[in-house]
């Protein structure tokens, strides 16, 4: 036998000559030592959370009245990180020998490598069991945790990115009061933003790629007809992939593009005309700005990624606690909550229903820049699997595309692309799958 | 700082330890060589220095103060502002209603004192064996001290989370302050400072009959407290500043440390409002700094205490 | 401070004087039994922590750099040296190497060089040198993270205090962030303004700690300034420098939290990756954690070599 026990070498103390215990080779996936026992009794539900979108009072809110319904059970909320990069690492560090948690926020990147180590619990069964209905959440929200045809997570802190534009700056440049209908429509706007703007203003700013200039560029991508990927094949060298590469890449060339770390203080402040930003930020931006703010669906149709966050169950708790924590989690997103907890944050309702709510159809009445968003919603689409599944995908592309915008040649950095890709994909994915 | 002088002071253990501010002055005077025949000209260049210093260091620390001052909506702005107007304390009132700061900074206080005062006596012991006693081994054991400094936490982390999670110390000062609690950099820097001392008056303490723990803290320590100021310093500060494992270890406001809390007031997906991050800068930085003013006369003052009697 | 951290004897190099005997007389033994025993009591605490948590760790991390294992997984499979002679082939490997030896030498030298000036200048008599003491110190006292967020105001190429100074003379502010080299110029700028305080310090220790005796005789003697700081400063000063020498070096190669929040490694991928950065985005963001364990072990590796290479040229400096 030839693997060597993980937890063999990192939960012994002290076992430096721990290879002799190769034979615990594949048993990592039962219950580890630590995951019933020290102190996480079966009634207490242990939510770990970043708290996405300074979520926290209401998460709590939403945890009173859960236990309000369920006076037998408890939930503890775990701060678990700064962001979903640190949950996903302290989740791992218990992975490795500690005590499991209950619930764990799983971003769209981070819930795939933990689905396919069997680390998290496919919930489909668990679903029925509980009879619960999944068919109102949103389908391609609830449709992005789903490998080999079983679901990992349920939606719960989901945004999309929005169109964000400058209702002042676009007035000076007599357009219409309204987003591009496509990236080409943009093309002939832009000249006229740029002689509206003066020299130092920007007329789009998108985040650079370390900073999720891969997410938003799909847009594009898919606006021309291109992908990242079909299923695992990755298609950068696909014609159309390369056109919205160069589209990219010409923006920059003629002055309307910039990149930045983070364009919502750029755009806050009124020096950039335009941006793809988060919903998330919609709250911030519309607060701070000292202009008319504008929303307008990503151009093109149905070509809006989703992204954010789900919650998920490890694989290697009890069933005691499986069933509890699917309890919870089913409460965290049902409509009523839903609302609650998107209103207090700027994200997606992730039920269908929510939009029938009175609270939900009063807050919308007055915010509009959030109805942009909700209306939006059955236009997105899941993202391609090499961006969101494939280990380190967003920073890979992200890589690319910093190169692409400082002029390196597209078709050959894309080709690039694809080979990396391909092989990672070969390496850590392929012999995984359907297993 | 003559050995001779050491040496009386050694002998002398009925030195008084206070001393008239006067006295404590001149003596300080004396030891620092070469602040009394400077011209004129190397005075003033030592202001312009001075100032330029100030300039390049202060002007960030400047603006993090005068941003924790500003509203929301002046942070960022085109010219940059360089006094907040209207200043506010809002910043400062979020601070500490948003998040538990008063929490979290008990939790920083407990950890960081716990974990530098066993470093600090680690340290002194361990180089105190490595530099005074003679075993077998001696430098084998100093570098396995000292590679220590090259293992970078991002690889420990993991491993020591599972560990101390099996012995159930999640979430608890012990399991927070034990795994920090090892001395490589003091050890190192100690021993430096031991070995650096005049022979002669260790072997004269030796010979007078000082057992090992008394040549310790009546000659060694004594000779050594500018570099043992030095060292507690530094380990207060990286105990204060520590983020990956107190983050792992902690779950909540009851162990969780000053810099892990502060990151809950930036927004993860959205606009952050920096003005509350700026103020938790400054206040988790203020208590380190008064330690910083307090210690540096103890610097001085322990060498005053050595040279006064020349 | 004087003398060295690898020999207990030496003699001061002084212009004036005979050469005077510093540092613990030798002993004709190796020690006596109740010496054996009282050491071990000493120092067993602390190797008690240092094997249970960094090294037990260590030697984890060596056996799971010959393995593919994936951060999430139960289990690693060997793979011998592959993730080895991967590492040694890949692209990205040059950029890394380079961003590290470009940070490290420009934080090990200038961090050094300014604190020491730094230290001299604050130990003289001047009005108001506590205060500037403590200035100098604070940024020391700042965490990496925030120091890292601070320092978007001022290399902000909109909002930043440079684009506001260079705008003042009508330049233009670099991209800070876009490109690789600035990137690189602006992390290596704020990891030395905020280390600043800590060389400064232990330089100041050991200036206080100093022999003014040796000073004022060769001042008697009629050297110049320069002359005194060459053969009577430096000499004295010269195990803190090694000590120093080590300490920042060591620091700087491990420098993770400003380059994570200011730049993430980036721009174009890699600009400000440095190995220790490399360590995590390969082990927590490609969840490639044996490869990630093989870059750390390999790192563990120059920085034994480097530091034992520093330790003898120290010892040989001292012979000459």
């Amino acid at each position: 036998m030839n693997e060597f026990s993980r937890r063999g070498f990192l939960g012994l103390a002290g076992a430096a000559g721990v290879a002799g215990l190769a034979a615990c080779a594949g048993t990592g996936t039962a219950p580890s030592s630590g995951g019933n026992g020290g102190g996480a009794s079966s009634n207490t539900i242990e939510f770990w959370s970043n708290h996405p979108g300074n979520s926290k009072p209401v998460e709590q809110q939403i945890i009173k009245a859960f236990e309000a319904a369920n006076p037998n059970l408890k939930v503890k909320l775990v701060d678990a990180g700064k962001n979903y990069e640190e949950v996903a690492q302290k989740f791992n560090a218990s992975l490795a020998g500690g005590q499991l948690p209950d619930v764990v926020v799983v971003s769209d990147v981070t819930w795939f490598n933990f689905a396919l180590n069997k680390q998290l619990a496919p919930l489909d069964d668990l679903l029925s069991a509980a009879k619960i209905d999944t068919s109102d959440y949103v389908d391609a929200l609830y449709n992005d945790y789903n490998l080999d045809d079983k679901h990992f997570a349920l939606p719960f802190s989901r945004s999309t990115p929005l169109f964000y534009y400058n209702k002042d700056l676009w007035k000076a440049a007599g357009l219409e009061d309204r987003g591009p209908k496509d990236w080409d429509e943009f093309l002939t706007w832009a000249p006229k933003l740029k002689a509206a703007a003066g020299s130092d203003k920007v007329v789009m700013e998108l985040p650079d790629g370390s900073n999720y200039l891969d997410w938003v560029f799909q847009n594009m991508v898919w606006g021309y007809g291109g992908a990242y990927s079909k299923e695992w094949t990755p298609t950068f060298s696909d014609p159309n992939t390369v056109k919205a590469g160069k589209y990219l890449q010409d923006l920059a060339k003629n002055g309307f593009l910039k990149l930045s770390k983070d364009p919502a203080p750029d755009f806050t402040a009124g020096i950039v005309g335009c941006s793809m930003m988060s919903t998330g930020s919609l709250g911030g931006v519309a607060k701070d700005a000292k202009f008319d703010v504008g929303t307008a669906f990503l151009p093109g149709d149905g070509n809006c990624p989703t992204g954010g966050a789900g919650v998920g169950i490890p694989a290697n708790i009890t069933d005691e606690r499986k069933k509890n924590a699917l309890k919870f989690i089913e409460f965290l997103t049902n409509a009523q909550n839903t609302v609650t907890f998107t209103q207090a944050t700027g994200y997606m309702p992730v039920r269908k229903s929510a939009v029938d709510l009175p609270e939900e159809k009063a807050f919308l009445e007055k915010n509009p820049n959030a109805k942009t968003a909700i209306e939006q919603l059955p236009k997105t689409r899941s993202q391609d699997n090499v961006r969101v599944l494939l280990p380190g995908g967003g920073a890979r592309i992200g890589k690319a595309l910093d190169q692409v915008v400082q002029g390196q040649d597209v078709a050959t950095v894309f080709k690039a692309l694809d080979a990396e890709s391909q092989q990672v994909f070969d390496s850590q994915i392929k012999s995984k799958l359907g297993a | 700082m003559s050995t001779s002088t050491v040496i009386g002071t050694l002998d002398d253990e009925s030195l008084p330890p206070e001393r008239t501010r006067r006295q404590r002055r001149r003596a300080a005077h004396n030891v620092e060589p070469s602040s009394h025949h400077r011209g004129p000209v190397w005075t003033a260049l030592g202001y312009v220095g001075m100032v330029l210093v100030v300039l390049l260091v202060a002007v960030p620390l400047f603006w993090i103060l005068i941003t924790s001052f500003k509203d929301r909506g002046d942070i960022y702005v085109r010219p940059a502002q360089w006094w907040p107007s209207p200043a506010t304390s809002d910043n400062y009132h979020e601070l500490t209603t948003r998040i538990p700061f008063f929490d979290y900074v008990r939790n920083s206080v407990i950890i960081t004192s716990a974990t530098a005062v066993a470093k600090i006596v680690l340290g002194v012991l361990s180089a105190y064996a490595l530099s005074l006693l003679r075993f077998p081994g001696r430098s084998v054991v100093f570098l396995v001290v000292i590679a220590a400094l090259m293992v970078p936490n991002q690889i420990t982390v993991i491993s020591n989370y599972a560990l101390v999670a099996q012995l159930g110390w999640r979430n608890t000062f012990q399991g927070i302050i034990i795994p920090l609690a090892g001395v490589a950099f003091g050890t190192f820097l100690m021993r430096n400072q031991f070995l650096s001392l005049p022979g002669e008056i260790i072997e004269a303490a030796r010979l007078d009959g000082a057992g090992p723990m008394k040549l310790l803290w009546r000659v060694v320590m004594p000779m050594s407290w500018p570099t043992l100021v030095a060292f507690s310093l530094i380990t207060v500060v990286n105990e204060w500043n520590e983020y990956l494992w107190p983050y792992l270890m902690s779950d909540d406001e009851t162990t969780a440390t000053l810099p892990v809390g502060l990151t809950f007031l930036q927004n993860n997906d959205g606009v952050t409002n920096w003005g509350p991050v700026m103020a938790g800068t400054i206040l988790a930085m203020l208590p380190i700094l008064v330690l910083f003013l307090f210690l540096q006369r103890q610097m001085i003052k322990g060498l005053t205490a050595g040279a006064v009697k020349s | 401070m004087q003398s060295s951290v690898t020999d207990s004897r030496r003699d001061t190099p002084v212009s004036a004087g005979p050469p005077e005997q510093v540092g613990p007389a030798p002993r004709r033994s190796s020690g006596k039994a109740w010496e054996w025993t009282l050491a071990a009591l000493l120092l067993l605490p602390n190797l008690v922590l240092l094997v249970v948590f960094t090294y037990r760790p260590l030697l984890d991390n060596i056996r799971l750099s010959f393995t593919d294992w994936n951060i999430s997984s139960p289990v690693a499979n060997p793979v011998g040296l592959a993730n080895y002679v991967e590492w040694f082939g890949r692209d990205d490997t040059r950029v890394v190497v380079r961003n590290t030896l470009v940070f490290t030498v420009a934080t090990v030298g200038i961090s050094m060089a300014l604190g020491l000036g730094l230290a001299l200048l604050l130990d003289q008599k001047l009005k108001g040198r506590n205060l500037v003491r403590s200035v100098v110190f604070a940024p020391f006292v700042i965490s990496g993270a925030a120091v890292g967020i601070a320092f978007q105001f001022v290399f902000d190429p909109q909002f930043g205090l440079v684009r506001d100074l260079l705008a003042r003379v009508g330049a233009s502010s670099p991209d800070f962030y876009q490109q690789p080299g600035w990137a690189l110029f602006m992390v290596t700028v704020t990891y030395i303004w905020k280390n600043l305080g800590y060389t400064f310090v232990i330089y100041l220790a050991a200036l206080q700690g100093r022999r003014a005796d040796l000073d004022e005789a060769a001042e008697i003697d009629g050297a110049s300034a320069w002359t005194r700081f060459r053969r009577v400063l430096m000499p004295q000063l010269r195990p803190t420098t090694f000590f120093l020498s080590i300490t920042v070096l060591l620091s700087s190669v491990q420098v993770f939290d400003i380059i994570n929040v200011m730049t993430r490694g980036g721009p174009q991928g890699n600009g400000t990756a440095t190995l220790v950065y490399q360590v995590y985005q390969e082990t927590f963001v490609n969840q490639r954690a044996g490869y990630g364990a093989t870059v750390a072990t390999i790192m563990f590796v120059i920085l034994l070599a480097v530091t034992v290479v520093q330790v003898r040229f120290m010892d040989r400096g001292q012979k000459s």
